[in-house]
């Protein structure tokens, strides 16, 4: 009886052990590997098949992976590179149209979509300022990875940088005179 | 017998040219209405915000002109103050004159002000209130954040220059009536400007009225008890170094820090190229 209360935390770490060894397994995923091409449209070719093939799970990953790519080739053809491919992922079911939409602005759209809302600034903008800024301030810089690395777009950047700072000073203005009221 | 006619125009020339004439106006006119509804135009800047505006800037003008001198004054006898070595020296019958002289000429800045800043305070707080009113309606209530975000874009994203755009904030470094000036010139010409730059003016006047506003508040404040501390001070010929810091805030405001003007530093020239919209661009 004593042996085996013993034994007990050793069998326990042996679970552990191999309940980790399988999920380090499971994270590096033998069948859905990044792209190993640096060019853009071999990637996305390996990417589209990899997709079809039960590896939908890992978009996000492949997304991050075709931009790190783009990033070794800028030009400004990427930007239709990258919406073709998503409108593909449309087309095949992976994305819903709107996640296509967010996948794009984000990334490539001077507008940002944290801006995104259906009621009016002062119920709804003004008491969430803070994080609204803090969002569009984290979309900035996939807009700076998109337009300025991917797209070599510099003037969409700089647009973009220059309406955040104008989203900032007229939310403050009008947030001031909405909180004025009551 | 049939006498009805099924179309009255058609049988007179004359009248069917008159009444397809005024379908035509009419077709028009709702055309006009409807392309006139699908532009985004916002009221931002009624005609008493003008004048409020050119009000405060001949107010602050005048406040400026009478003070200037007073001012320089002050600059001399403080300087002539130091140059004496009279700081660790206040016993002295001489610096203490000095002082008094200084105290006196302080006093006549402080009352000069008091005159003036009600006027001030009175057409500042008409701006304000008025642009408050026009932000909280059509920025605040009419719009949301995406339809804010598409007014501040504009139409042409990509075509947009960005000298067209007014500057933002950081007038600090600006005489107060050439800033008052400066606003009247961009309101009164606003008719020509776009949705986008309204907003972001209206916002940066706004939000410099209400600092202006909560600033003379305090300084009207501090005015009436500088005076009352100053009044005292006079029957002992003492200089307080509240007095060097107020004539500076003073000075600050009418007439600018040269040091405090920002600098904004343009974007680097990107290749101008034929900008590719994709379906999926909102």
């Amino acid at each position: 009886m004593n042996t085996q209360n013993l034994m007990s935390p050793f069998k326990i770490l042996g679970i552990l052990a191999g309940l980790m060894t399988i999920a380090a397994c499971a994270s590096t995923e033998p069948g859905c590997p990044s792209p190993q091409s640096r060019n853009l449209d071999s990637a996305i070719g390996f990417v589209k098949t990899s997709l079809n093939t039960g590896c939908e799970a890992h978009f996000d990953r492949f997304y991050d992976d075709l931009l790190t790519i783009a990033e070794g080739d800028p030009k400004p053809e990427n930007k239709r590179i990258f919406s073709e491919f998503l409108l593909w992922s449309g087309d095949q079911g992976l994305l819903s149209t709107r996640q296509a939409q967010e996948y794009y602005n984000r990334f490539f759209n001077v507008k940002f979509m944290s801006m995104k809302g259906d009621y009016n600034n002062c119920s709804h903008t003004c008491p969430n300022k803070q994080r609204v800024l803090f969002d569009m301030e984290r979309e900035l810089s996939d807009k700076e990875r998109g337009l300025l690395k991917v797209s070599e777009d510099r003037d969409g950047y700089y647009r973009a940088d220059r309406l955040y700072q104008e989203v900032e000073l007229v939310l403050e203005a009008t947030c001031t005179a909405c909180a004025a009221s009551r | 017998m049939n006498n009805k006619r099924p179309l009255a125009i058609a049988s007179d020339p004359a009248r069917r040219q008159a009444t397809l004439g005024l379908l035509l106006a009419g077709t028009l006119l709702i055309f006009a209405q409807s392309v006139l509804a699908n532009t985004p135009t916002i009221r931002l800047f009624p005609t008493t915000v003008v004048e409020d505006l050119k009000q405060t800037g001949n107010v602050a003008r005048d406040m400026e002109t009478g003070l200037q001198e007073i001012i320089g004054r002050l600059d001399q006898q403080q300087q002539l103050y130091v140059e004496s070595k009279c700081d660790g020296a206040e016993n002295d019958a001489g610096c203490q004159r000095l002082a008094r002289q200084i105290g006196a000429t302080y006093l006549e800045m402080l009352t000069i002000m008091e005159e003036r800043l009600p006027d001030m305070e009175h057409t500042v707080n008409n701006t304000r209130i008025s642009l408050e009113r026009g932000l909280r309606n059509e920025l605040g209530k009419k719009m949301t954040p995406w339809q804010l975000q598409e007014t501040l874009v504009g139409k042409t994203v990509a075509s947009a220059p960005a000298q067209s755009s007014p500057t933002l904030r950081g007038r600090s470094g600006m005489r107060l009536s050439e800033r008052f000036k400066q606003y009247y010139q961009l309101v009164a010409t606003s008719g020509s400007q776009s949705d986008q730059s309204l907003a972001v003016l209206a916002s940066d006047i706004y939000l410099d009225m209400e600092e202006t506003s909560v600033l003379i508040e305090r300084t009207r404040q501090e005015i009436a008890r500088a005076t009352l501390m100053e009044q005292l001070n006079q029957s002992f010929g003492i200089i307080t170094p509240e007095m060097m810091e107020v004539v500076g805030g003073v000075k600050t405001i009418l007439f600018g820090d040269e040091d405090a003007r920002a600098l904004v530093a343009g974007p680097p020239p990107g290749s101008v190229e034929q900008a590719y919209r994709s379906p999926l661009e909102q």
